[in-house]
């Protein structure tokens, strides 16, 4: 309604400049309908503020002072000097080379193996709703319980992996000290994460591929396309934006691992394993450097926030594509 | 509708007479919240809910103690919410490093002036753990529980060795280390390269780790002394005589779990180890001895855990009376059956009639050092750990890594 106004006003002017003309008052019924959204839209955004905006605000905040944890204790400005520290200290950029590490690690193998997962278990197959919970399963399952048994898994004299490898197996001459070392220590965390987390992104996959109208199978297969043409041309260009939110949502989730490692090697041994919520996680609450500790929260927030924007973006549906 | 008018009236009556019962009854009394991180794995929790608790509402019926246990590696973050939140308990049972940090934050109060007859408690207890509780010219606490870590050690495993008892000094350490190698045994187990881990091998080699005034540790800790202990310990596990432990927690079996399966024949403990084992795996029976001597003599670490009052608590007389009641013979020998070692000089002619392992701690509390007296003993602590590693893992030698660790400790004590 307004764009035709406008259309209409501007196709008016004389001489073909846009003319502007006094903007009309809301009729009544408009008002209310505004009214109403706003009013709907109150709580949600209330409930934003005070957990996501207002803790984004105050971190700020407190990462410009060398932060006085008790009530009442004066704290003493410093500016941007927690944030010139993290972009000298080494173990920030090992904490965020390693964050990014994982999520490299988690990221791809749990878009591609729950896509698979979904793809399979779209088709008609005996005990499908038994397979869909049982990949479903990990998901549910406690971080902490998870982290544990990987844990015991994982350990390099009397964890079950080096003793089927070495013991039973004797693929390995000596037992890999996994948790020991950075690298095989991340790989775990990583092979963690992607376990847990393929059946979430499985379901979110499976209900995209529902919702592909059958025709269009049906109309490719009478073009003679096999599956694997069907599923490019067909099902992938169909669920784009499904494969965009659930990129984005595990990229942010890559970013914030923290249960994982911090149970499973707890940054350690000395720092190889941290990552940003580590190693927030211990400048604040263990060292009380809570000015350090927002410093590196709010990097974290500029990082995600970045990361889901260029995403976003790339995902954006071509001009033209209906 | 006069009948109804009048029940009402009765009614409402009632509810305020109930109301006002209530109120009365509990006005008449105060309850205070005591936080700790007493072991639920061995009888400590028990002892303090069923025992102490009772027997102190008992004596003292106006006052409730709740009391809040919470797993040691929470309780350090929760107090550091609780300070922000300004939620603090009116008492804690703290670790002693943690005292210092809470004193350093305002939230303490300073017992010396705000407990009466200070003095006569203070006189009371030992002087090495009151020691943990000053910080800038007043005591913020007093002594609960004291502890140091011994030679806890397998007898049957050392039997099935072949050897005759436990190693008494660094050599026979070394050489008994090889002897049960070649058996497929480690003689000794640690499980970290912090100061708590470290220290009783620096401190016996005649090393240091900071000067007598807490304020440098170049000098110390890098001096040829305490590299010597550290090199000793490095040989044993870079001769695969040490499990992996001490370098990577995840490395191999916990030390319990280790001594239970004789993999392992002994570690450095406190003495909750004794009471843990009899609970967690009574078949196991184990034994101690004095740390190892070296040319410094055989010097242990002093643990332990002091009582502290809170300047947000609402009912500090009440605080103080538990407080006081935490301190005698009876809560004292009480704890010292959970496995708790008591801090009243008294306890020294009961204590080793309760457990015969006491008379070793006994021994080695008196050559036992506090770690440095510090709000910053956290951030050492990770120093310590993260670099002693290193010379383990080869990445460094035992003097490049203690020269690092030195120089950034010297920044954290400034």
């Amino acid at each position: 309604m307004l764009r035709t106004r406008s259309t209409a006003s501007s196709s008016s002017g004389t001489s073909g400049a846009r003319v502007a003309s006094p903007r009309r008052p809301l009729s009544s019924r408009r008002r209310r309908e505004l009214r109403d959204a706003y009013l709907f839209l109150a709580p949600g955004f209330l409930l934003f503020a005070l957990t996501i905006l207002y803790p984004i605000v105050r971190a700020f905040q407190i990462s410009l002072f060398h932060w006085a944890i008790a009530p009442g204790a004066a704290s003493a400005f410093v500016g941007l000097a927690n944030y010139a520290h993290a972009l000298h200290d080494p173990v920030f950029w090992r904490a965020l080379g390693n964050t990014g590490f994982y999520m490299a690690i988690t990221v791809p193998t749990q878009i591609a193996l729950g896509l698979a997962a979904a793809v399979l278990l779209d088709a008609r197959m005996p005990a499908r709703g038994l397979y869909r919970t049982l990949y479903y399963l990990p998901v549910v399952t406690s971080w902490v319980v998870v982290s544990l048994v990987f844990r015991y898994l994982f350990i390099t004299d009397g964890g079950l992996v080096n003793w089927v490898l070495h013991d039973n197996l004797h693929l390995i001459s000596r037992n890999i000290n996994w948790l020991g070392a950075r690298w095989t220590a991340m790989l775990v965390l990583g092979i963690l994460g992607t376990w847990k987390g393929i059946g979430w992104s499985m379901v979110i996959f499976l209900a995209a591929l529902q919702g592909v109208p059958r025709v269009l199978h049906e109309a490719a297969a009478v073009d003679g396309a096999r599956a694997w043409a069907r599923f490019r041309a067909v099902s992938l260009p169909a669920i784009r934006p499904v494969v965009a939110f659930v990129t984005v949502i595990l990229v942010i989730g890559g970013f914030n691992v923290f249960i994982s490692v911090f149970l499973v090697t707890n940054g350690g041994p000395f720092d190889q394993t941290q990552v940003l919520l580590t190693y927030m996680y211990r400048e604040a609450f263990s060292f009380l450097d809570f000015g350090y500790g927002s410093a590196i929260s709010f990097i974290l927030t500029l990082i995600v926030f970045a990361l889901a924007l260029v995403q976003l973006r790339l995902f954006r549906r071509p001009a033209g594509a209906s | 509708m006069r009948t109804p008018r009048l029940m009402l009236a009765l009614a409402a009556l009632l509810v305020a007479a109930g109301l006002a019962t209530s109120a009365a009854a509990q006005g008449s009394k105060t309850t205070i919240t005591f936080w700790d991180a007493y072991s639920s794995d061995g009888p400590e929790v028990k002892q303090l809910e069923t025992v102490i608790i009772p027997a102190f509402e008992k004596a003292n019926p106006d006052i409730t103690v709740k009391d809040v246990t919470i797993p040691y590696n929470d309780l350090h973050q929760k107090l550091i919410t609780a300070v922000a939140g300004a939620q603090l308990p009116d008492l804690v049972r703290s670790d002693i490093i943690w005292v210092p940090e809470l004193a350093n934050l305002g939230v303490l109060a300073p017992l010396d002036k705000d407990m009466p007859a200070f003095k006569s408690y203070s006189s009371a207890v030992f002087p090495g753990p009151l020691a943990t509780n000053y910080w800038k010219g007043h005591y913020y606490g007093l002594p609960l529980d004291t502890n140091t870590r011994i030679w806890v050690y397998d007898p049957a495993t050392l039997k099935s060795l072949g050897l005759s008892g436990p190693p008494q000094t660094f050599a026979q350490l070394e050489s008994m280390s090889a002897e049960a190698k070649k058996q497929g045994v480690y003689l000794y187990a640690e499980s970290g390269t912090g100061g708590w881990n470290i220290l009783p091998w620096i401190w016996s080699n005649g090393g240091r780790l900071t000067n007598a005034s807490y304020t440098k540790a170049t000098g110390y800790l890098n001096g040829p002394k305490s590299v010597a202990a550290v090199q000793m310990l490095v040989n044993l596990y870079k001769a695969g005589e040490m499990p992996n432990i001490i370098v990577n927690a995840n490395g191999g079996l916990g030390t319990y779990d280790g001594i239970n399966q004789h993999k392992y024949d002994a570690t450095l403990d406190g003495p909750w180890a004794f009471a843990i084992f009899s609970s967690s795996y009574p078949k196991a029976t184990l034994a101690g001895s004095l740390v190892p001597a070296g040319p410094g003599g055989s010097v242990s670490v002093v643990g332990g855990e002091d009582i502290v009052l809170t300047q947000q608590s609402r009912h500090k007389a009440a605080a103080l009376t538990f407080l006081r009641f935490m301190l005698g013979t009876f809560a004292q020998r009480q704890m010292a059956e959970a496995g708790q070692m008591p801090v009243i000089k008294s306890s020294e002619g009961w204590l080793p009639s309760i457990h015969p392992y006491y008379a070793t701690y006994l021994k080695q509390i008196a050559t036992a050092r506090p770690r440095t007296p510090t709000p910053k003993w956290t951030q050492i602590d990770q120093v310590l750990t993260n670099d002693i590693a290193k010379a383990f893992q080869g990445s460094e030698t035992v003097q490049q890594a203690l020269d690092d660790a030195a120089h950034k400790i010297d920044g954290l004590l400034q």
